[in-house]
């Protein structure tokens, strides 16, 4: 008799394997909206190629992107024989679904925004990548249950958070979430930290002495990344001071990925 | 060419199903939906050619065009990409090629006019169904 299979997405198995030339996917998040997942992914996407390694930069947030005009990226990617083609901007492969949407707006129900994020993934041929940083909606929703899920690649996720109780509440949260499911917590990352010195160490400290994960650093309110942002250029943002302090933040852990051997900083 | 990247996800997924049920694949539909706006008989073509020299090369595969529901979620109700009420760009018609969710970005309901819907069928490419011996 014959057997019949239930429906199947294949594309589950297509991100499988064009994730396998991937070393490192490394999630940004926050489950916060406004702390800076954004900029910190653009600009770590950004130090990473500068400093060797072949990087990728996927823009999940599907309703609000910002990563192509972040990297001044623009118009539909090309078709190679083996998928979608990112454009390479100051080094860096960035995919993002405002290659096609844009500027318009993305209004999405149900599971709308986690079907472009899945056939995003299936289609985009990264090539051999060392890292592929994603840049994280907010919220707690399917985007970060897929990207969270993703199998056959080494998944480490830094959670950023502005020093404030609110930010931290949320960022809490975020990392409650990632307690034994399988992402390698990679540690804290304080953004946007002004104020006393007491005030800057509390919120993020506190979470990552309570989660037992490295603070990779503090970085400043530095007001010259929205003049880089306005100018869409990496290489703008890379020469400011929040990038100069992501850098010493990550530099470790970078190290590390050159060795071929990523792992926490701290 | 996405299409080839598609059909190459389709062909591997059925053969690792087979491999894994350890069975024989008879059959397999195959349903195309009219957002994603491909060329079905490019698609037929590309699952032909692209079994060839695999475990499936014996399987029948069909091809069938689904036609698009969408549904709104403020008035409810049911229509289908060709009831828009206004053109769709060349442009947006390409954006849909490759993400047919896309279809919110630049259209409304033709009842309503609200951008709160979902597509509940004919987004794109998908397997329908895989027939095994047992």
């Amino acid at each position: 008799m014959p057997e019949s299979e239930p429906r199947l997405d294949f594309r589950r198995g297509m991100i499988d394997r064009r994730l396998a030339h991937t070393k490192r996917v490394l999630l940004v998040m926050s489950g916060k909206g406004g702390v800076g997942k954004s900029v910190v992914s653009a600009a770590l996407a950004g130090i990473a190629a500068a400093s060797g390694l072949k990087a990728g930069l996927m823009d999940a947030d599907i309703y609000g992107p910002s990563s192509a005009l972040l990297f001044g990226a623009k118009g539909l990617p090309a078709e190679g024989e083996s998928g979608l083609v990112p454009p390479i901007l100051g080094g860096v492969k960035v995919m993002s679904v405002d290659l096609f949407a844009s500027g318009r707006p993305i209004p999405l129900s149900g599971s709308g925004a986690n079907e472009i994020l899945l056939e995003l993934l299936a289609l985009t041929d990264w090539g051999n990548l060392d890292c592929l940083v994603v840049d994280l909606p907010p919220a707690t929703g399917d985007i970060m249950l897929t990207l969270t899920s993703l199998r056959k690649v080494d998944v480490g996720a830094v959670v950023v958070t502005m020093p404030d109780r609110l930010s931290t509440s949320v960022a809490h949260r975020v990392l409650e979430l990632l307690k034994g499911g399988g992402v390698t917590t990679v540690g804290v990352l304080g953004n946007m930290v002004r104020g006393s010195a007491k005030y800057k160490e509390t919120g993020p400290r506190k979470l990552a002495e309570e989660f037992r994960v490295p603070l990779l650093g503090l970085l400043p309110y530095d007001p010259s990344v929205s003049n880089a942002v306005e100018k869409g250029n990496i290489e703008v943002l890379l020469r400011t001071k929040f990038s100069r302090s992501l850098q010493r933040s990550m530099s470790a852990y970078l190290r590390g990925m050159r060795r071929g051997t990523p792992r926490a900083s701290g | 060419m996405h299409e080839l990247s598609l059909v190459q996800g389709i062909i591997t997924a059925v053969g690792e199903i087979a491999s894994e049920k350890g069975g024989r694949v008879l059959s397999v539909r195959i349903g195309v939906g009219e957002l994603a706006q491909f060329d079905i008989r490019l698609v037929r073509g590309l699952l032909n050619d692209l079994k060839k020299g695999t475990s499936l090369e014996g399987a029948r595969f069909t091809v069938e065009s689904e036609k698009s529901k969408v549904k709104c979620l403020s008035c409810g109700r049911v229509w289908a990409f060709q009831e828009l009420a206004g053109p769709i760009s060349r442009d947006e018609r390409e954006m849909m090629h490759f993400l047919p969710e896309l279809l919110n970005s630049c259209s409304r309901c033709p009842n309503c006019s609200k951008s709160y819907f979902e597509i509940e069928e004919g987004r794109s490419v998908r397997i329908i169904e895989v027939v095994l011996d047992a």
